[in-house]
C-alpha cells in the first residue's frame, strides 16, 4: 500500500476521466459546427457523449471519495477535538465505503442485465453495455480506495489526514 | 409506522449523518434507499442503485454542469481575470473606493463566463486583493468586497447553480440563464452602490487610486475582448436560440479552449489541469446528485412534498407569506450547508409549494439563487469567505465576515426588489428568440 | 373478504394532464369496486418513480407494481413487439390496440418473461411534423430528424436522413434550434408540447404507430388472494385496452383536424402514387423486423400472418 503506487493509480483514474471531458467537449463543439456549416450530425454522437458522459463522472467519483472531496457539512467537525475529528472521518469513510460497495454490486448487475437484453444505441447499433461496463470499472476502483482511505485513517497517517481537510465545494 | 413518520425519521436519519460528515450524497442517497426500501422491501431499493444513478449521469442535459465548469477553467488560466480588472481599474480606480468598484466590475464580467461563485471568488482573491492592500485598502473591506462579488457567479449567467435548479425543476435552463442578466447587473449597481456610499460616509477609509490616461484606457479595453467575444457567443447563442443550453456550455468551453490556445496562454499542464478540476467538481456534484435523486424516491412514496405543499398553504399566510417563511428557512440552511447541496436537497420539496401558490417557476429560480448567494457569505458556513481566506492566508474569519457585512445587507435589499418587481426577472427571458 | 389489502404503485412518464392518467384512473377505481376495496391504487405520473427508459426493468424489479412501458425505446430488446411499430401498418389507434393486444397475447409471456403483461396497447398514428415541406421519402435526406423509437430512427437512417434524440419535452426546443428539423410525433401531442409553434408542415400519411405495454410485478401478482387475482386477470383484457387507449386515440385524432384549422400551418397532402413509394421504402423495416425476430426462435412469417388476421377481425389495419 506504497502512497506513491496509491497516487499514481489515482492520478491516472482521474486523468482518464479527464480525457473523456475533453472528448465530450470536442464531440459537442464539432457536432454543433457540422450542424451549422453542413447540416450533418455524427451518427450516435448524443449517445456517445452521453455515455462518455457517464464514464467520466464515475471515474471522477473514485477520486473524490478517495481525497474525502465529498461535499460535507463542516459544522459540528469543526468544533470537535481532533481526536473527535479523526472518529468522525473514519466513521464518514466507512459509511462510504459500504454505500458506495452496494452501488458498485447493484450496478454490475446492471452492466450483466444491459448485456443480456441486447441494448443498442439508436444509430450504429452499438453495445451500450460496453460504455456501461467501462463506467463500472470507476466505482470498483472507488471501491478499492475507499477501502485503502479507511485503513489509513485508522492508521492515522499524518499527511493523509491532512490530504483530506482540503477544503472543497461546487458552487 | 404512518408514512409521515417514516418520512420525518428519514429526515432525522439525513441530518444525523450530515452533522457526523458523511458526504451530503452519500447520506442523501443510503437514507432514501433504507427508506424506500423500509416501505416498499429492500430488493425493490437496491434495484433502484442499478436504474437510477447510470440513468442521471448519462442525461445529455446534466453535461452543462462540466461543459460549463471547463469553459470558466480556461477562461481562468488564459487570464482573463487578470485582464478584466486591468480594464475596469483604469476606468474607476481614481474614484473613492475605486478599486473596489473596479473589483465589482471585474467580477460581473467574470461571471459572465463562470458558472462558479466559489471559483469568482478564488480567482480574484490572488488578482484583485494584493492590488487593494497595496493601496491600504482595509483588509476587512478588500476582502468583503471579493466575496460579495464573488456571488455574481451564479447569478450573472453561465451558472451551475441556476442550471441544477432548471435540472431538478425542469425548467429550460437556457431561460433561467436569460433571467439572471438583469438581477446580475442590478447586483453589480448595488454593489457598487454600497461601495461609493461606504467611501463617502466613512472620510479616509477607502482611498483613490491614481487616475488613468485615456490611452492606457483604450489599450486595457483592447484585451478583454476575449471575455466579451465568448460571453457574446454563448449568451447570445442561447438567446437568439441558435443553441441548446448543453450546446451553448460546450461551445463555451470549446471556445475558452480555442482563445486560450490562440493567445498562447494555455500550456499542456494547464489543459490537463483545467480538465482534472472540472472533473473533480464535477464528481463533486453528481455524488449530491445521484443521492438527492434517490433520496427523491423515498420522498415521491412517503408522499411528503404533497404534504409539505398542503401544509404550507394551508397556514393562511398567505402566498408571499409562504414565501417569506421559505426564504427564512434558507437563510437557515445557508448557516450549515453547502448552496449546491441546500438546492438540491430542498428543491423538489419547496417546488410544489411554489407552484401551488401561483409563482413564476423562472422567477423562483431567480430569488432561490440570490437566497443561496446570501449563504455563501453570511456567518457562520460561508464558501466565498472561506475560499478567500485559504488564498489569503493572513486575515481572519471574522475581519472577512465583518467586511461582506455591508453587502450582506445590499442582497436583501436586492431580494426584496425582485419579490416587488418580477417582471426583472421574467421580462427577458419572456421575449427570447 | 379475508382479502390482504394492496395499495398498487402504478409508474408512467407521462404527466397527469395526459388522457392515459384519466385512463388509468378509471381502470384503477373499476378494480377497487370489484374488488370490494381490497385492491387500490396510487399513480405516480411524470417519471416520478424513474426514467420513461427504465419503466420495465423498475416493474421486474418492483420498485413499481404497475408499469406504462414503452418498448421501442430500447431497440433491441423486444423484437416481437416492434411489429406494432412498422409504418403503415395501422390504421387507428382504438381498432389498432384490439388487434395489437389480441396478437401480442400469444409472445407477451416469452417477450417480456420477467413480467405479467397485462395489456398492449397503441397511440393513434402519428406522422411527420417538419420545418420544411416533406412529400416524398426524398425529401428525407439530409434531414435531422427525432424519431419516436428505435424502429422510426432506422426508417430515417434509411432514407439518409440522420437522428436527433431528445425526450418528448425537449422536442419543441430542439426543434426551435434547428438540433432537428422534423419530429415524428402523434398530432394532438404536437399541440400539447407547443411543437406546433416551431413547426409548419405536417404529412397526412398514418405513418407510424407506437406500441405500449401496461405490465404487472409478478411476486404482486403471485402474492393475491384467488378472488384478487381474477379481479385483475378481468381487468387485463382486450376490451379493456380498447378503454384504455380509445380516449387517448380520440384525443391524437382531434388534433388532425385542429391543425388543418390552423392559418399559419400545412397539412400536407399525399398521393397514391406518393403514399405507394412511401410504403416501398419502408418495407425494409418489415425485413429487419423479420430478422430480429428470427434470431429470437421465433419465426416471423408465422408471427406476422397472425398480426395481419388480428388486424383484419379487428378492422385496425391500412
Ligand atoms: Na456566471
Ligand atoms: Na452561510
Amino acid at each position: 500500500m506504497e502512497s506513491s503506487v496509491i497516487d499514481r493509480v489515482i492520478h491516472g483514474i482521474e486523468l482518464t476521466a479527464a480525457g473523456f471531458l475533453a472528448a465530450v467537449t470536442a464531440l459537442m463543439f464539432v457536432s454543433v459546427f457540422l450542424r451549422y456549416l453542413f447540416a450533418w450530425s455524427i451518427p450516435d454522437s448524443y449517445d456517445l457523449s452521453c455515455l462518455m458522459l457517464g464514464i467520466l463522472i464515475f471515474w471522477g467519483m473514485a477520486g473524490a471519495g478517495y481525497r474525502g472531496e465529498h461535499i460535507t457539512v463542516d459544522l459540528l467537525w469543526s468544533v470537535c477535538a481532533p481526536r473527535v475529528q479523526e472518529a468522525m472521518d473514519l466513521f464518514a469513510a466507512l459509511v462510504t465505503l459500504v454505500a458506495m460497495a452496494a452501488f458498485a454490486w447493484m450496478m454490475g448487475n446492471k452492466v450483466l442485465g444491459t448485456l443480456r437484453d441486447n441494448v443498442l444505441t439508436y444509430d450504429t447499433q452499438m453495445p451500450v453495455w460496453v460504455f456501461y461496463a467501462v463506467a463500472w470499472v470507476g466505482l470498483a476502483a472507488s471501491v478499492l480506495l475507499l477501502v485503502v482511505r479507511a485503513v489509513r485513517l485508522v492508521l492515522r497517517s499524518d499527511a493523509f489526514a491532512r490530504l483530506s481537510h482540503h477544503l472543497t465545494t461546487a458552487e | 409506522m404512518s408514512t409521515d413518520l417514516v418520512a420525518i425519521t428519514g429526515f432525522a436519519t439525513l441530518f444525523g449523518l450530515m452533522m457526523l460528515r458523511v458526504p451530503v450524497g452519500i447520506a442523501m442517497g443510503m437514507v432514501g434507499v433504507c427508506g424506500f426500501g423500509y416501505l416498499n422491501g429492500f430488493t425493490p431499493a437496491l434495484k433502484l442503485l442499478a436504474q437510477s444513478p447510470i440513468r442521471t449521469v448519462t442525461d445529455a442535459n446534466f453535461a452543462v454542469i462540466p461543459l460549463f465548469l471547463l469553459m470558466g477553467a480556461f477562461a481562468s488560466t488564459s487570464g482573463m481575470s487578470r485582464e478584466l480588472f486591468r480594464a475596469a481599474n483604469t476606468f474607476l480606480g481614481h474614484m473613492k473606493g475605486g478599486l473596489g468598484i473596479a473589483t465589482i466590475a471585474a467580477c460581473g464580467g467574470f461571471a459572465a463566463i463562470c458558472g462558479s461563485s466559489v471559483a469568482t471568488a478564488a480567482t480574484f482573491s490572488t488578482v484583485a486583493y494584493p492590488e487593494m492592500r497595496r493601496y491600504a485598502y482595509p483588509e476587512g473591506f478588500a476582502t468583503g468586497v471579493i466575496a460579495a462579488g464573488g456571488t455574481l457567479g451564479i447569478m450573472i449567467p453561465p451558472s451551475t447553480v441556476l442550471a441544477v435548479y432548471g435540472l431538478i425543476t425542469q425548467q429550460d435552463i437556457g431561460r433561467l440563464f436569460i433571467a439572471g442578466i438583469v438581477p446580475g447587473l442590478v447586483a453589480v449597481s448595488l454593489y457598487m452602490a454600497t461601495i461609493t456610499a461606504i467611501g463617502l460616509l466613512r472620510p479616509g477609509f477607502l482611498p483613490a487610486g491614481p487616475r488613468a490616461t485615456w490611452g492606457d484606457r483604450l489599450a486595457a479595453l483592447r484585451d478583454v475582448w476575449a471575455v466579451t467575444l465568448l460571453f457574446a457567443f454563448v449568451i447570445g447563442g442561447l438567446y437568439g436560440g441558435l443553441f441548446t443550453a448543453t450546446e451553448a456550455a460546450g461551445m463555451g468551453a470549446g471556445g475558452a479552449f480555442i482563445i486560450a490556445v490562440l493567445r498562447r496562454k494555455l500550456s499542456w499542464s494547464d489543459f490537463w489541469r483545467c480538465l482534472l478540476e472540472s472533473v473533480r467538481t464535477t464528481a463533486a456534484v453528481f455524488t449530491i446528485l445521484i443521492g438527492a435523486l434517490l433520496f427523491g424516491y423515498f420522498l415521491t412514496i412517503t408522499q411528503t412534498p404533497q404534504r409539505v405543499t398542503e401544509l404550507l398553504t394551508g397556514t393562511g399566510l398567505g402566498p408571499y407569506g409562504v414565501l417569506v417563511l421559505i426564504l427564512l428557512m434558507y437563510l437557515v440552511l445557508g448557516c450549515v450547508m453547502d448552496a449546491m447541496a441546500m438546492i438540491i436537497l430542498t428543491v423538489p420539496i419547496i417546488f410544489p409549494v411554489i407552484q401551488a401558490l401561483g409563482f413564476d417557476p423562472i422567477w423562483f429560480g431567480i430569488i432561490i439563487v440570490m437566497t443561496v448567494e446570501l449563504g455563501l457569505i453570511h456567518p457562520p458556513v460561508g464558501m466565498n469567505v472561506f475560499v478567500i481566506k485559504s488564498v489569503v492566508k493572513d486575515v481572519k474569519i471574522s475581519t472577512i465576515f465583518y467586511g461582506v457585512l455591508p453587502f450582506v445587507v445590499t442582497d436583501i435589499v436586492r431580494l426584496a426588489i425582485l419579490i416587488l418587481f418580477p417582471t426583472l426577472a421574467t421580462f427577458l427571458p419572456t421575449h427570447m428568440g | 373478504a379475508q382479502d390482504k389489502p394492496v395499495n398498487l404503485k402504478m409508474s408512467t412518464w407521462v404527466p397527469p394532464t395526459h388522457p392515459l392518467q384519466a385512463s388509468i384512473q378509471a381502470w384503477i377505481n373499476d378494480i377497487t369496486k370489484e374488488s370490494k376495496g381490497t385492491i387500490t391504487g396510487t399513480i405516480y405520473p411524470a417519471e416520478q418513480l424513474g426514467k420513461a427508459f427504465d419503466h420495465y426493468d423498475m416493474v421486474r424489479d418492483g420498485i413499481a407494481d404497475f408499469a406504462y412501458i414503452s418498448p421501442g425505446y430500447q431497440p433491441g430488446r423486444f423484437p416481437i413487439i416492434a411489429a406494432g411499430q412498422i409504418p403503415f401498418t395501422f390504421a387507428d389507434g382504438t381498432a389498432g390496440t384490439a388487434a395489437l393486444d389480441a396478437w401480442y397475447r400469444k409472445y407477451a409471456a416469452r417477450e417480456m418473461k420477467d413480467v405479467k403483461v397485462c395489456m398492449s396497447f397503441l397511440h393513434d398514428p402519428g406522422t411527420l411534423h417538419s420545418r420544411k415541406k416533406i412529400v416524398v421519402p426524398e425529401d428525407m435526406k439530409g434531414l435531422k430528424v427525432r424519431p419516436a423509437h428505435g424502429t422510426m430512427g432506422e426508417f430515417v437512417t434509411l432514407l439518409g436522413g440522420t437522428n436527433v434524440k431528445a425526450s418528448a419535452p425537449e422536442a419543441r426546443d430542439i426543434l426551435e434550434r434547428g438540433v432537428a428539423d422534423a419530429i415524428s410525433f402523434p398530432w394532438q401531442s404536437v399541440i400539447l408540447f407547443g411543437i406546433d409553434k416551431v413547426v409548419k408542415y405536417h404529412l397526412d400519411v398514418p405513418l407510424y404507430s407506437t406500441s405500449y405495454v401496461w405490465a404487472m410485478n409478478k411476486d404482486v401478482y403471485d402474492g393475491m388472494s384467488v378472488a384478487q387475482k381474477k379481479v385483475i386477470d378481468d381487468h387485463c383484457t382486450t376490451d379493456w385496452a380498447v378503454k384504455f387507449a380509445g380516449p387517448w386515440a380520440d384525443f391524437e385524432a382531434g388534433g388532425r383536424a385542429k391543425m388543418r384549422a390552423m392559418p399559419d400551418h400545412e397539412v400536407v397532402p399525399v398521393t397514391p402514387d406518393q403514399l405507394a413509394q412511401w410504403k416501398k421504402a419502408a418495407a425494409p423495416l418489415q425485413k429487419n423486423w423479420a430478422d430480429a425476430v428470427r434470431k429470437t426462435g421465433a419465426n416471423p412469417d408465422t408471427v406476422w400472418a397472425e398480426l395481419q388476421a388480428s388486424l383484419t377481425r379487428y378492422k385496425g389495419g391500412l
